[in-house]
């Protein structure tokens, strides 16, 4: 059998999407009462759950609080069942970790940490299916949006790859497995700002800036999307008010 | 919109669990239909290719036939054919990356009437397998469902025919839809193609040889051959070093003992060996045909063996055992193919006799291929007895471990044997040359120059050209004659007092415009084909003998480059010399014979290797360097309308001149990758075109003395020098025709040659000797004699004829003392060759003296042809033409 062929002759990828095209994405906001933010999203078939509690005091050593900005505590853990085998991972091991990390670099950049001195965000990744971290960014988003708590702008995120000369945007688990370049990039999309910018293979110079660009343009299109899941909650809830 | 689905898949794992995959699949309204009759363009977006408006109806082969009959789908007569993505799939993952890549090519390929219909993206064709449905059965029926899909879209105007070879779906669907039909291939191609003969006879073929293999595969023989070991354990023992990646090269003389593997790639690198790995017998070669790229793993070191340096014919099976071999080499054994380059084979069938002998089983018939290096192959036919005395070609399908020969087909026939027609069609396919005449497209895309509506320059192109015609003298360096002027030169003082000089060459991309058809087809071919007595050009004659010939006295266009010298110092502004290698040549030299001289310049060009072309993004810059030219950096552009390689060049200078001058850079530059692989295929190609040059030299040298009686005809016998000294025989190289070849000192019965006084040879008993330089033979009886390096001795020259391969001239020493010429024609012949002249036809090009002789050949050949006449004196001169070219043979650099 010859090797999956990720773009075909007639510029089709493997599940039917043309290059530039996004994963369908689905998100609803506030979908657990208990917390002060919560968010759920789908693209394609990664489906993130995020939660935020806070602003609130220091949990645990007060040594840790900061005198002059709100610190942003990240978790991200999967769940066994969120990949096509069922795999036990034990809390805090590396992946989780320098997913947990990314994060809170991501959301630092991106919240008005200097107005509340103390935040916490907890992630729940039910399943995965590639393009992980930029599921988590974006339901991140929508939960600290669905908080309250003031941020610069939304940050966005999407992945992209890079096949037979062409960058290839938003990949999936299929693609992502293939053994190619892969970029994660979180923009902050109305200053075009980056947050995170993350890439572990190798990839020559001359291609990155088209890459680049696919990754920012998939990320603007997202931003469209969680726009509209906004408004429509904003709406909904304000109806709910009675206004 | 696009629609999401989900795919759910169950795979089996290695370990033998059920592993449950789900897959996204997105389907969309609009999908690019490529026809012309689409209703509605604008949605369907497409780009690329369209089906052709002029056809009766469109073609929909199944997934079956598209892996079976994907030969026939090639043929340019069938028109109108639609690849359905499920039926290329199927291809993809179950006949191997070969096939697959046949098939996009054929997509791709502008020339060819078919296109793909990505039918499971496409909402209203897309259907989800069903639970228990086989795979093959759900694959018939979503083909079938988007033919049905296709018709309705074309609004029901153009029929269509879905080809398979299921019984059960003609049954089921053949009367569903009206206007969509479902037939059989072979149903098909004799209701709608009664007449394209070479499709019925090829289809017949194929399905004959896969009923062979069905019948073979139920037997279960012994094996023949250990079993190729699996892909994956290949490239883990590549990656260990464990085994060794390498191309296969047979010995031609040798070849069913030896072949060697030319290591490749990295594997050369870490370990430790230096020379290529023997490969003995045809046991351990294990099923690999001449040019496959295998994986060999090394025998121990007390299996190694050593190489055979004694001359030997092909046919002589174990005689040479007795003469004890080289130093034992790096011995291996192949255990797996990486990639199989199979082509299509040049073979003759055996004689009336030879069948009889093979016995009863008369269905499978051995051929032997014309090449040397490939092993015969067994084909199941009827017509072997119409087919006895033809050239015919065949192509290999597979070769089980369980049978010592592959199992082949039949395609075409070429012509006759010793026809020269035939014999030249051999050649042409034997090197994959394709000359098929010019399609109607292609010249369509031609401008028009005939009497009646001349070529004239347009008014916008002469606006934006320099005029060059009142301002300089262009003078052209080619002899009088020439057909095909690409270069020419102009020289001027300017009133600075300095030296203007301009190159000026056709500007061929003028008419070529890139990725049209004319393009696509002169890419192909790459180059044009000079053999000894035609030739094929790579553009048609109106451009590459007309409008891109820089005749005199018309207008043309040009690019020119000019440079400006300084009247004092201008000679060390010269743009490049060759210095280093004239000088080492220049010192070896024999100030008594010229013709030793000739020799060692020729010897001396040949050891250095064959430049070869590079994409400059793919090398590091230190490797750039020419090493026959001794110049860091070199390309030439000066010939575009024979070489696509200058046409490349010739782009890429127009898009740095254009960007110099902030225009617009048009977006048809290649990509490195693509001309990473264009200069693959343009090397190809020139070593092609240079061994078919040389096979058709010596095919015209062997016509030439076939019908002579070597004992009486005076031709025959004539004056050598020898070359090169082996353990039985010595290499001789025959001025007078340019001959190259070998002698035996010693014959098959184990006699020597030896000389009496009369200086004349007889064969007696005795032994040989050889030393570094020379070699003496002494017989029993005392006699003896020695034959030194670069001796003159008189030879009589043979024809050794052959059926199934090419007729091969043979040299025989008859006295070691010079020739006496008897007549004048060696004076006219012998007059020497400046040293300098021919330093500079060897570096730098020999296409000019080959146009002129091109011409001449032409005319005489012409003459031969038809009058039928003898060929006395006027194939001699041919011959003396020709002398120059064998000389130069593949060792020519090509001036690159």
């Amino acid at each position: 059998m010859a090797g999956l062929e990720l773009l075909s002759d007639q510029g089709y990828r493997v599940d039917g999407r043309r290059a530039g095209e996004l994963r369908k994405i689905q998100a609803r906001m506030g979908v657990f009462a208990q917390a002060d933010g919560s968010a759920y999203i789908e693209q394609g078939n990664t489906k993130a759950l995020a939660v935020v509690y806070g602003p609130h005091e220091i949990r645990g050593s007060r040594a840790r609080a900061l005198p002059d900005r709100a610190l942003v505590n990240c978790q991200y853990s999967s769940a066994t069942f969120s990949t096509g085998e069922r795999k036990r991972r034990p809390h805090g091991d590396r992946k989780s970790c320098e997913m947990g990390l990314q994060l809170r670099q991501t959301f630092e950049a991106a919240i008005l940490t200097q107005l509340h001195p103390r935040s916490q965000i907890d992630i729940y990744v039910l399943q995965a299916d590639g393009g992980t971290y930029a599921a988590c960014v974006n339901a991140a988003t929508l939960a600290v949006l669905d908080a309250g708590i003031p941020m610069r702008d939304f940050v966005c995120a999407c992945s992209a790859g890079f096949v037979d000369g062409t960058a290839l945007a938003d990949l999936s688990h299929v693609e992502e497995a293939a053994g190619g370049p892969q970029l994660a990039l979180a923009l902050l999309p109305a200053s075009g700002q980056i947050a995170l910018l993350e890439m572990d293979a190798r990839l020559h110079e001359d291609h990155l800036e088209r890459v680049l660009e696919a990754a920012a343009q998939a990320a603007r299109d997202v931003h469209t999307l969680l726009d509209r899941v906004v408004r429509q909650h904003v709406r909904e809830a304000s109806i709910l008010l009675g206004d | 919109m696009l629609q999401k689905r989900e795919k759910v898949l169950l795979l089996r794992t290695f370990q033998g669990r059920t592993l449950r995959i789900v897959r996204e699949h997105y389907l969309r309204p609009c999908v690019p239909c490529h026809s012309p009759l689409c209703p509605q363009p604008a949605a369907c977006s497409h780009d690329g290719k369209l089906l052709s408006s002029d056809v009766t109806h469109y073609v929909i082969p199944d997934w079956k036939v598209v892996q079976d009959y994907l030969e026939i789908l090639e043929f340019p007569e069938l028109k109108g054919i639609i690849f359905m993505q499920t039926a290329c799939q199927a291809v993809q993952h179950q006949r191997g990356r070969r096939q697959y890549n046949k098939l996009r090519n054929l997509l791709k390929d502008a020339r060819h009437d078919c296109i793909l219909f990505a039918n499971e993206f496409q909402q209203c064709c897309y259907l989800p397998r069903e639970r228990g449905e086989s795979m093959e059965k759900w694959q018939t029926r979503s083909i079938y469902n988007a033919a049905v899909w296709y018709y309705h879209h074309c609004q029901d105007r153009m029929p269509i025919v879905m080809v398979t070879e299921d019984e059960e779906a003609i049954q089921q669907y053949g009367s569903e839809t009206e206007g969509v039909f479902v037939i059989t291939f072979k149903n098909y191609l004799d209701n709608f193609w009664p007449d394209l003969k070479a499709a019925h006879e090829l289809c017949d073929s194929i399905l004959q040889s896969r009923r062979e293999r069905e019948n073979e595969s139920q037997e279960s023989h012994g094996k023949e051959y250990p079993e190729h070991l699996p892909l994956e354990v290949l490239e883990a023992g590549i990656k260990s070093g464990r085994y060794i990646q390498g191309i296969l090269n047979v010995n031609k003389h040798r070849a069913q003992i030896e072949a060697f593997v030319r290591l490749q790639g990295a594997s050369s690198k870490d370990s430790d060996l230096v020379s290529d790995i023997l490969i003995h017998g045809m046991k351990a070669r294990n099923r690999s045909i001449h040019g496959d790229v295998v994986v060999v793993e090394l025998l121990p070191k007390n299996e190694w063996k050593g190489r055979t340096v004694a001359l030997c014919e092909n046919d002589c099976d174990d005689k040479a055992s007795g003469e004890s071999p080289s130093e034992p080499m790096p011995t291996g054994r192949v255990v797996g193919i990486l990639q199989k380059n199979w082509r299509d084979y040049v073979v003759t069938f055996p004689s009336k006799e030879e069948v009889q002998s093979q016995g009863k089983n008369a269905q499978k018939i051995l051929v032997t291929p014309w090449d040397y290096r490939i092993p015969k192959i067994r084909i199941s036919t009827q017509q072997a007895e119409t087919l006895q005395d033809f050239r015919v070609v065949v192509r290999i399908d597979s070769w089980e471990s369980t049978s010592v020969y592959p199992n082949g087909h039949f395609v075409r026939v070429l012509g006759r044997i010793g026809d020269l027609e035939g014999e030249i069609a051999t050649i042409l396919v034997e090197n994959s040359i394709s000359v098929i005449p010019f399609s109607e497209a292609q010249m369509c895309e031609m401008p028009v120059n005939t009497p009646e509506s001349p070529w004239k320059v347009s008014p916008e192109e002469e606006q934006k050209r320099k005029d060059l015609r009142k301002s300089h003298l262009v003078f052209s360096i080619d002899p009088k004659g020439c057909e095909d002027v690409d270069d020419t030169l102009s020289v001027r003082t300017l009133n600075n007092g300095n030296l203007e000089l301009g190159v000026h060459i056709a500007d061929v991309t003028h008419f070529v415009a890139p990725n049209s058809y004319i393009d696509i087809e002169a890419r192909t071919r790459a180059t044009t084909y000079y053999l000894a007595d035609r030739r094929y050009d790579m553009l048609p004659s109106v451009l590459s003998a007309d409008l891109c010939s820089l005749l005199g006295g018309v207008d043309r266009y040009a690019v020119s480059i000019m440079w400006e010298l300084d009247k004092a110092s201008y000679e060390i502004k010269k743009v490049w010399s060759n210095k280093t290698l004239a000088d080492s040549l220049d010192n070896a030299n024999d100030p008594h014979d010229p013709i030793v001289n000739r020799l060692l310049r020729s010897m001396a060009t040949q050891a250095m290797s064959n430049a070869l072309y590079f994409s400059t993004g793919s090398c590091a810059e230190e490797e750039f360097h020419h090493y026959g030219l001794a110049l860091d950096k070199y390309t030439h552009f000066t010939s575009p309308i024979r070489r696509y390689s200058d046409i490349v060049v010739h782009r890429l200078l127009m898009a740095a001149i254009s960007k110099d001058k902030k225009m617009e850079i048009k977006g048809n530059l290649f990509s490195n990758k693509d001309l990473e692989e264009l200069c693959r295929h343009i090397n190809n190609r020139n070593q092609a075109a240079q061994h078919s040059q040389k096979q058709s030299t010596e095919l015209f040298q062997c016509m030439y003395f076939k019908d002579k009686d070597p004992a009486t005809e005076e031709r025959c016998i004539s004056d050598g020098v020898i070359y090169s000294i082996r353990t039985n025989g010595v290499l001789l190289f025959i001025p007078r025709f340019g001959i190259k070849g070998a002698a035996y000192l010693k014959n098959k019965d184990g006699l020597v040659i030896s000389c009496g006084p009369d200086s004349c040879s007889e064969w007696k008993p005795g032994s040989l000797q050889r030393f570094q330089n020379k070699i003496t033979s002494t017989t029993t009886d005392g006699e003896s004699v020695t034959f030194h390096l670069f001796d003159h001795v008189t030879v009589r020259i043979s024809i050794q004829a052959s059926r199934c391969h090419s007729d091969t001239i043979r040299l025989e020493i008859i006295s070691n003392k010079p020739y006496k010429i008897p007549n004048t024609e060696l004076i006219h012949q012998s007059s020497p060759l400046l040293k300098s002249e021919l330093v500079k036809e060897v570096t730098k090009s020999v296409e000019e003296a080959q146009l002129a002789q091109e011409v001449k050949v032409n005319i005489i050949q012409e003459e031969y042809q038809e009058y039928r006449q003898t060929k006395g004196r006027s194939l001699y001169t041919l011959l003396e033409e020709i002398r120059d070219l064998a000389l130069l043979d593949v060792s020519n650099n090509y001036g690159i």
